[in-house]
């Protein structure tokens, strides 16, 4: 990153997000042929839906900033545990919207202190420890509602399915959360020291960063989230369900990856998140428009993301 | 029979005297159920299900007991070993909703070796010696269709909502639909996978939509109608005919509809409380009965007349259920004969 300056078009060219939001657009383009007129429909609904896996991703991207072995694996049950009890308290009462989405972010620390107590005091690799407590949030939230699907509050409801100027708000949530993200990388010093410790932990650790408190901002960061897309994602599709998460897991990391960031950290890349989420979103879209089987679909997915990866990480991360 | 109940009780370490070979007292009997999965609504409903029924049952007297276990990954070794446990605890029968239809045939053949009775339903298992109580999954998909081909003779558009890619219950409800509209005016333009739940279900209809002519009715696998109305609902289309899963938020929607502007569709599923009548069924077999090894479970369907009643006895945010008795379970068998 340090050479001299490259001229501008290069510049953006070698811009590790650039690819996703290439993908997305010719994927938008390919399903427009088909949908017409509909392609502002199209548009919208995958403005809506890329945002719950930009949210999601956001967290996972920064926790695998922190390097090899650094993963979130209790993402879905985070998200199904928070929504469960947030919905299953607010109990369709408008009057109980604002504590309730304080309860579902409440629900957010508590996994993510979990998570990070699991991986600091026990020392068990993030990986492991994540899944294991997964376990634990998922059967929570078995046994706090036994599958039971609450609606959400009305206005809650209106709000999540609801947009303005034709932008659904859940996406106008999504936009802001990763403004956020992109202004702590890359306008704070907490960011700075997120990617040193990525880079190299040791290093990190004797130049001073807080190396324990920084990965302790980042678990709970990520479950607050997962815990928020949970609560976001129930309230727009009419209650939570047990398995509501599972997709989330795999499109947390996907999202990470294609959107330009190193999987081996040290590396993020924000705007990618929501190139790689459109993308993902559309590229089901616009396989099942052309009304190709499960099989061929599956293929397909793979295939482009296998080339929308290696295109991102084409020069490699040799910094 | 005498043999089997001397091995039986050489396994679990406890004499027992062999039991009359007909009209055999079950009291005595204990009875296990091997579920693969708990993570939805319909499974919750189904163990609640076994759990009231089983318990009214060991009160009554009819069994000694009737427990149930799941295991937490929804995986076929972990089935397999959770069935060999259940064997060296001595279960005269064991109840299993199965993970595989394949990968657990080890255990199985194991447990009936051992002389245990075994009754699979809904995830059925392939090992002979095993009861089948299983669902015409082919059967819900011509359901479907046949319904909404006698709302639209004229025929029209459909889209298909699927469940899982590469699971033999979407492959069959599938092929079910897709034999029947052979036989009607219907063009089937748009097939999406919803993973049978009701968020994977909207974003898939969301993506294809803006693609689709205009529908007049939406086939489902059960657990996916309420996101697709919900999808549809966003944009400015007319709500096509969408054949519900028997789900409250769906007959809910429906019942709201109807109350506004004359909605009407029908739904079906299978009950949860298949469970009952894979119970009844297992006890039947304990009492000496002569039971056929493959049986069907019947629909439990919710027509625009008993929406109503539905609604009435179908707990918020569950699914519509019925639990069998005994008769019922012997009806079943007596049908299958």
């Amino acid at each position: 990153m340090n050479d001299t300056r490259p001229n501008p078009i290069r510049a953006v060219l070698q811009k590790p997000w650039l690819w996703a939001y290439l993908a997305a657009g010719l994927t938008f383009a390919a399903t427009s042929l088909i949908a017409g007129s509909g392609a502002g429909s199209l548009f919208y609904a995958a403005l809506t839906f890329a945002s719950f896996s930009a949210i999601v991703g956001i967290g996972q991207m920064l926790v695998i900033t922190l390097g090899p072995g650094n993963i979130d694996l209790s993402i879905p049950a985070t998200m199904t545990l928070a929504a469960t009890l947030a919905l299953k308290f607010m109990d369709t009462q408008t009057a109980l919207i604002l504590p309730g989405l304080l309860v579902a972010i409440g629900v957010g620390i508590g996994c993510g202190v979990v998570n990070f107590l699991l991986i600091l005091l026990l020392r068990i690799p993030p990986i492991i420890a994540t899944l294991s407590a997964s376990f634990l949030y998922q059967s929570l939230a078995i046994w706090s509602n036994r599958g039971l699907r609450i609606k959400p509050p009305e206005p809650l409801a209106d709000f999540a399915t609801g947009g303005a100027l034709g932008i659904p708000n859940v996406a106008v949530v999504g936009i802001a959360l990763a403004i956020c993200a992109w202004l702590l990388l890359e306008r704070a010093i907490a960011g700075r020291w997120i990617s040193a410790i990525g880079q190299n932990l040791r290093a990190a650790r004797l130049s001073g960063v807080p190396v324990n408190a920084v990965r302790f901002g980042i678990y709970v960061n990520s479950a607050i989230c997962a815990a928020l897309t949970g609560f976001l994602l129930a309230s727009f599709s009419g209650g939570a369900n047990l398995n509501m998460g599972t997709e989330y897991m795999l499109m947390s990391i996907a999202v990470v990856v294609i959107g330009g960031s190193s999987i081996g950290g040290g590396n993020s890349n924000v705007p990618g998140i929501w190139g790689a989420a459109l993308f993902m979103f559309l590229i089901v879209s616009m396989l099942n428009s052309y009304g190709l089987g499960a099989g061929i679909r599956l293929i397909l997915t793979g295939l482009v993301i296998v080339g929308v990866v290696t295109l991102a990480s084409r020069k490699g991360y040799d910094a | 029979m005498t043999l089997k109940a001397i091995l039986l009780g050489a396994a679990a370490g406890i004499i027992t005297f062999a039991a009359p070979v007909a009209e055999a007292d079950t009291s005595d009997k204990r009875i296990a159920l091997s579920n693969n999965y708990a993570g939805n609504s319909w499974r919750q409903a189904m163990l609640e299900s076994w759990q009231k029924n089983g318990d009214q049952a060991v009160t009554d007297g009819v069994v000694a007991a009737a427990d149930a276990f799941t295991t937490s990954e929804n995986q076929a070794t972990e089935q397999a070993a959770q069935i060999q446990n259940m064997i060296l605890q001595g279960y005269d029968a064991i109840v299993i909703n199965a993970a595989s239809p394949t990968a657990i045939n080890g255990a199985v053949k194991a447990a009936c070796d051992a002389g245990i009775t075994v009754v699979s339903f809904d995830g059925i298992v392939q090992e002979p010696c095993a009861w089948r109580i299983a669902v015409d999954f082919q059967q819900m998909g011509r359901e479907q269709v046949k319904y909404l081909a006698e709302r639209y003779p004229d025929g029209g558009n459909l889209l298909e909502i699927r469940g899982l890619a590469g699971v033999f219950v979407d492959d069959e409800i599938s092929a079910g639909i897709h034999d029947e509209v052979t036989n009607t005016n219907f063009e089937i333009v748009g097939s999406v996978h919803g993973d049978w739940a009701q968020d994977v279900a909207q974003k898939a209809v969301a993506g294809i939509l803006p693609s689709l002519p205009e529908i007049v009715g939406v086939v489902t696998q059960g657990g996916d109608g309420y996101g697709a109305a919900q999808a549809i609902g966003a944009t400015d289309r007319p709500m096509p005919t969408i054949v519900m899963g028997n789900r409250q938020d769906e007959l809910q929607w429906w019942a709201d509809e109807q109350a506004a502007n004359g909605y009407e569709t029908t739904s079906l599923s299978i009950a949860p409380g298949v469970s009952t009548l894979a119970f009844w069924v297992a006890q039947q077999i304990l009492d000496g009965q002569d039971v056929p090894k493959d049986l069907t479970v019947p629909f439990l369907k919710v027509t625009q007349d008993d929406l109503v009643d539905a609604l009435k006895t179908t707990p918020k945010g569950s699914v519509a259920n019925v639990e069998y008795t005994q008769d019922q379970a012997k009806d079943v068998i007596a049908a299958a004969k």
